[in-house]
C-alpha cells in the first residue's frame, strides 16, 4: 500500500515533535544559579553542572541534595562540604550558605507553569502613569535587585491590559523565596541622615561597594538572649563610600561636637539608617570620624527570633535585603502589588501524572465509542493515533518554542482532543456515507466542515490573547497550535487513512 | 442495516414534519425563560452569575493537610463570614490531602487565622496562596467580558462568511448564543461561583458550540441527495457521535483534575455542561430553524 504525503507530514511532525521534547530517562541534580561571590562561585561551580554526589552520598533528586548537606546553612561553625559533580570535584569549609540553587534534571525539554512546577508571581503596578522607557528603567532596576539578592532564575517583562494599563509581571520557577513580597514592591529607599541632612544613599552613586559573602568584612558578630524573652543577634558589614559621598560626610561631621557627656568618645549627632522611612539603625560616630573623609562605614543591624537559630536566620536575612537595597539603590517608582501567588511546588509530580492520565483515559474511551457507533476496528484505531499524534504534535511546538504549559493550557488541550475527536467523526461519517457522490468529493465536503469549525474556533480564542495582562496567553496559544496542527496536519492524515481503509 | 435507518426515517418524517414548527416553542420558550432568570439574577446579586476571589479579589490559599474541614469552616466563619472551604481528595482512595480556602479577606488576615487554627505555619512546603488585588481582578473581570463578546461577534462574522445567507446564519448563531446562556443559567443554579478560568471556558464554549450546527447546516445545504429530513437525520446521527465523544472526553477530564484543581474541575464543568445544551440547541433550535427556512423556500 503506498502511503500518501499527507501521512508522511503527519509522521515527519511526531518525528519533529519527540525531537523538540527530547525525553531523556537520567536522573541527578542541575545547578540551576550560582549566586555571585558566593563560596560556590569562588571555587569554580557554575550553572548547568550536574551533581553526582555530596560528602560521599549518591544525589539522585533534590531532596537527596538537601538531606546530604543537612542544615548546614544555620550552622554558627564552618564544616567540610565535599561536592562531586560530572566533570569536577569541589571540596568547601565554610559555614556560609554555598549560594547555590538546584533542580531535578528534568526529563524533557518541556516547562511547565508556575502553576504547576511551584514559584512565585508577582503583578505589580507603579502608583502613578509611567511611560513605556519608565516602565524598561524599572524593569532593569528589579531585574538588578533580584540579582544582586541571588535570585537568578526570574523572569520579569512589562505587561499591558487591554486598557492600557502597564505592570510589571515577576516571575520566580521552583521554590519561592519568603520575603519575595519585600523584594518585589518595597521601593527600597535608602537613607543614611544625620539631623535632618542626608549623607549618602543607596545606589552606585554614592556608594562604590558592599562588603558580602566575605566574613572578615560582613557577618554576623554575636548573639545573646533578649530581655523580653527570644533572642538577638547583631550582624555588621562594611560599605565603601565613594570619593564625593565621603567628602559630604565629612563637611557634614565637622559641624558637629564631640559629646562630652558620655566620655567624648563620640559626636552629637548620630547617623540614622533609614529604609523606606522606617528606621533600620542608629549608629553613634566615632570622634575620629569629625572631619576626616572616610570611604569606608560599618554598617549595622540586627535581627530577633524565639531561638538562637531563628534570630541567626533573621540577622543573616536583614543583612542580605539591606546589602541587597545599598547596592542596587531604590526603584524608581512606587509601586503596589496587585496580584501576589505563591504556588507549592510539592504538588507538581502528581498534577502532571494525573493530567497525563487523564489524557490517555479520554483518548481510549473516546476510541472505544468510535468502535462501539462503527463497529470498525481500524477506524476506531485511526481516531487513537490520530487524537495520540496530536498531543504529540502540541507538546513537541510547546517545547520547540519553550512555551509554559499551565493549568489552562493544559485544559487547553484536553479540550482539543475532545474537539478533535469531533472533526475526525465528520470525515469519518462522511466517507462512510451513500455513495452517490465520490470519496473524493465527500472528503472534499468533510474537510469544508472541518475549516469552517477551525475557524470559528480560532477567532473565538482571539481576544483572550490581549485580555487580562497577558495571563491567559498560554491557554489561547496552546490551544490555537492545537487545533491548527489539527487542521493542517492531523486532519489531512486522518483523512487519508479513512479512504485507504474504507476503499 | 440502511434499510432499518430507512424506516426510520419515515417514520421520524411524519412525525417531525407536523411538529417542527411546534418543537421550536421548547427552545424559544427555555430561551426567553432563561433571559427572565438572568434578569431577576442580576437584580438580586448585581450580575448574571456569583463571582469568586478570582474576580471579585481576595486570597485562596491551599493547604496540604488531612484537618477536618467542616470544623475548620465553622470555627473561622465568624471572622470570616464570606468563607468557603473545599476538600481536595486523592482520585484512588478518596483520602483527603488538602484543602482550599477562599475569601475577599488579605493574606495576612486569613494566613494568620488558618496558623493559628492549625498550630503550624503556612510555608510553601505545605500550601500554596494565592492573592488579587480588588481593583485588579475588576479589570481583569471587564477585559474578560469584553474578549466574550469580542469573541462571540467574531464568530458570527466568521459563521456569515461561510454560509453567507442570512437566516441560516442566525440560526447557528442563535443556537451558539442560546447555548452559552443556558450554561450560565445552570451555572448559576448550581451555585457555582465563576472565576477567571471559568469565564475563559465560556469563551471557549463559544467556538466549539457551533461545530455541530456549522456540520449540519453544510449537510443541509450542500447535500443534493435525499429529503431535507432524510438530510437532517444524517446529520443528526454524525452530530450526536460527535458531541458524545466530545462529553465523554471531558467528562473523564473533569473526573480526573476534579479533587485536584479548582480551576481545571471548573473549567470542564461549564464545558460540560455547554455540550449537553449543545445537543439541545443544534438539534431543537438550529435543525427546526433550518427545515423552516429550508420549506418556506420550497413554496416560495
Amino acid at each position: 500500500m503506498k502511503m500518501g504525503w499527507r501521512l508522511w507530514v503527519l509522521i515527519i511532525a511526531i518525528v519533529f515533535s519527540i525531537l523538540a521534547i527530547r525525553p531523556s530517562f537520567e536522573s541527578g541534580v542541575l545547578v540551576k544559579s550560582v549566586e555571585p561571590d558566593s563560596p560556590a562561585f569562588q571555587e569554580g561551580l557554575r550553572q548547568g553542572a550536574h551533581i553526582i554526589e555530596v560528602n560521599g552520598q549518591a544525589i539522585e533528586q533534590v531532596s537527596d541534595y538537601a538531606r546530604a548537606l543537612g542544615d548546614n546553612n544555620s550552622q554558627i561553625a564552618p564544616s567540610r562540604i565535599e561536592i562531586k559533580t560530572e566533570d569536577a570535584d569541589f571540596v568547601f569549609f565554610t559555614n556560609e550558605s554555598l549560594g547555590l540553587t538546584v533542580q531535578n534534571k528534568p526529563r524533557t525539554r518541556l516547562k511547565s507553569g508556575l502553576d504547576i512546577q511551584g514559584g512565585a508571581r508577582a503583578l505589580v503596578r507603579p502608583e502613578q502613569n509611567i511611560s513605556d522607557a519608565q516602565l524598561s528603567d524599572l524593569i532593569a532596576v528589579s531585574n538588578n535587585r533580584f540579582n544582586v539578592f541571588g535570585i537568578s532564575d526570574v523572569k520579569i517583562r512589562g505587561v499591558k491590559d487591554l486598557q492600557g494599563n502597564k505592570f510589571m509581571l515577576i516571575e520566580v520557577a521552583g521554590a519561592s523565596p519568603s520575603d519575595l513580597e519585600n523584594l518585589v514592591a518595597k521601593q527600597g529607599k535608602f537613607e543614611a541622615r544625620i539631623g535632618n541632612e542626608t549623607v549618602f544613599v543607596g545606589g552606585n552613586e554614592d556608594i562604590s561597594s558592599v562588603c558580602r559573602n566575605d566574613a572578615t568584612c560582613a557577618g554576623v558578630t554575636g548573639c545573646f538572649p533578649s530581655q523580653s524573652g527570644g533572642y538577638i543577634c547583631n550582624f555588621a558589614f562594611t560599605l565603601y563610600l565613594s570619593p564625593d559621598a565621603a567628602k559630604h560626610h565629612a563637611e557634614i561631621t565637622e559641624k558637629i561636637e564631640i559629646d562630652y557627656v558620655t566620655g567624648g568618645q563620640y559626636l552629637k549627632g548620630n547617623l540614622t539608617l533609614v529604609l523606606d522611612d522606617k528606621i533600620v539603625d542608629t549608629l553613634l560616630i566615632s570622634k575620629d570620624l569629625k572631619g576626616r573623609e572616610t570611604t569606608q562605614i560599618s554598617i549595622q543591624g540586627s535581627g530577633s527570633g524565639v531561638t538562637q537559630e531563628e534570630a541567626l536566620a533573621d540577622a543573616r536575612a536583614s543583612m542580605h535585603k539591606l546589602q541587597t537595597v545599598l547596592i542596587t539603590g531604590s526603584l524608581p517608582h512606587k509601586l503596589e502589588i496587585v496580584k501576589l501567588d505563591t504556588i507549592s511546588p510539592s504538588l507538581g509530580g502528581k498534577f502532571v501524572y494525573i493530567l497525563l492520565l487523564a489524557g490517555m483515559a479520554a483518548i481510549v474511551v473516546v476510541s472505544i465509542i468510535v468502535f462501539i457507533r462503527y463497529r470498525k476496528i481500524k477506524e476506531s484505531l485511526a481516531v487513537l493515533v490520530t487524537s495520540f499524534s496530536e498531543i504529540i504534535i502540541i507538546l513537541g511546538v510547546a517545547a520547540l518554542i519553550g512555551w509554559n504549559l499551565d493549568l489552562p493550557a493544559i485544559a487547553g488541550i484536553l479540550a482539543t482532543i475532545g474537539t478533535g475527536v469531533d472533526q475526525q467523526i465528520i470525515i469519518l461519517d462522511e466517507a462512510r456515507r451513500a455513495r452517490t457522490a465520490s470519496m473524493r468529493e465527500r472528503m472534499k465536503r468533510a474537510i469544508f466542515v472541518v475549516m469552517s469549525a477551525y475557524a470559528t474556533a480560532l477567532v473565538s480564542l482571539l481576544p483572550l490573547y490581549w485580555a487580562g495582562a497577558g495571563l491567559f496567553k498560554g491557554f489561547a496559544i496552546t490551544t490555537i497550535i492545537g487545533i491548527t496542527a489539527g487542521v493542517l496536519i492531523s486532519r489531512p492524515a486522518f483523512a487519508e487513512m479513512i479512504r485507504k481503509i474504507e476503499e | 442495516m440502511e434499510q432499518h435507518t430507512h424506516e426510520n426515517v419515515q417514520v421520524q418524517k411524519n412525525w417531525y414534519d407536523k411538529s417542527y414548527k411546534l418543537l421550536l416553542l421548547v427552545p424559544l420558550v427555555l430561551f426567553l425563560g432563561s433571559l427572565i432568570y438572568l434578569y431577576g439574577f442580576y437584580t438580586q446579586n448585581g450580575d448574571i452569575f456569583y463571582k469568586d476571589v478570582s474576580i471579585t479579589g481576595g486570597t485562596t490559599i491551599t493547604v496540604f493537610s488531612s484537618a477536618d474541614i467542616v470544623a475548620l469552616e465553622e470555627s473561622l466563619r465568624t471572622q470570616f463570614p464570606d468563607l468557603t472551604v473545599r476538600s481536595m481528595t486523592d482520585i484512588r482512595t478518596g483520602a483527603q490531602h488538602g484543602f482550599f480556602v477562599e475569601t475577599s479577606a488579605s493574606v495576612d488576615e486569613i494566613k494568620g487565622a488558618l496558623e493559628r487554627y492549625l498550630g503550624f505555619v503556612l510555608s510553601t512546603e505545605n500550601s500554596s496562596i494565592e492573592f488579587t488585588g480588588a481593583t485588579l481582578s475588576t479589570s481583569f473581570y471587564n477585559q474578560l467580558r469584553i474578549a466574550v463578546i469580542a469573541s462571540f461577534i467574531l464568530m458570527a462574522i466568521v459563521v456569515f462568511i461561510i454560509f453567507r445567507t442570512p437566516i441560516r446564519s442566525l440560526s447557528i448563531i442563535i443556537a451558539g448564543l442560546a447555548d452559552i446562556i443556558m450554561t450560565i443559567v445552570v451555572i448559576d443554579m448550581l451555585g457555582i461561583r465563576l472565576s477567571t478560568a471559568g469565564i475563559v471556558a465560556l469563551l471557549m464554549l463559544i467556538g466549539y458550540s457551533v461545530d455541530a450546527d456549522i456540520m449540519l447546516t453544510t449537510r443541509v445545504v450542500k447535500d443534493k441527495e435525499g429529503s431535507i429530513n432524510h438530510r437532517i437525520w444524517g446529520a443528526f446521527k454524525t452530530g450526536m457521535t460527535m458531541t458524545l465523544t466530545a462529553i465523554a472526553a471531558i467528562g473523564i477530564a473533569l473526573l480526573f483534575t476534579h479533587s485536584l484543581s479548582p480551576i481545571l474541575s471548573q473549567m470542564f464543568t461549564i464545558i460540560l455542561i455547554g455540550l449537553c445544551f449543545d445537543i439541545f440547541n443544534c438539534w431543537v433550535t438550529n435543525a427546526s430553524l433550518l427545515k423552516w427556512y429550508a420549506e418556506a423556500k420550497k413554496t416560495l
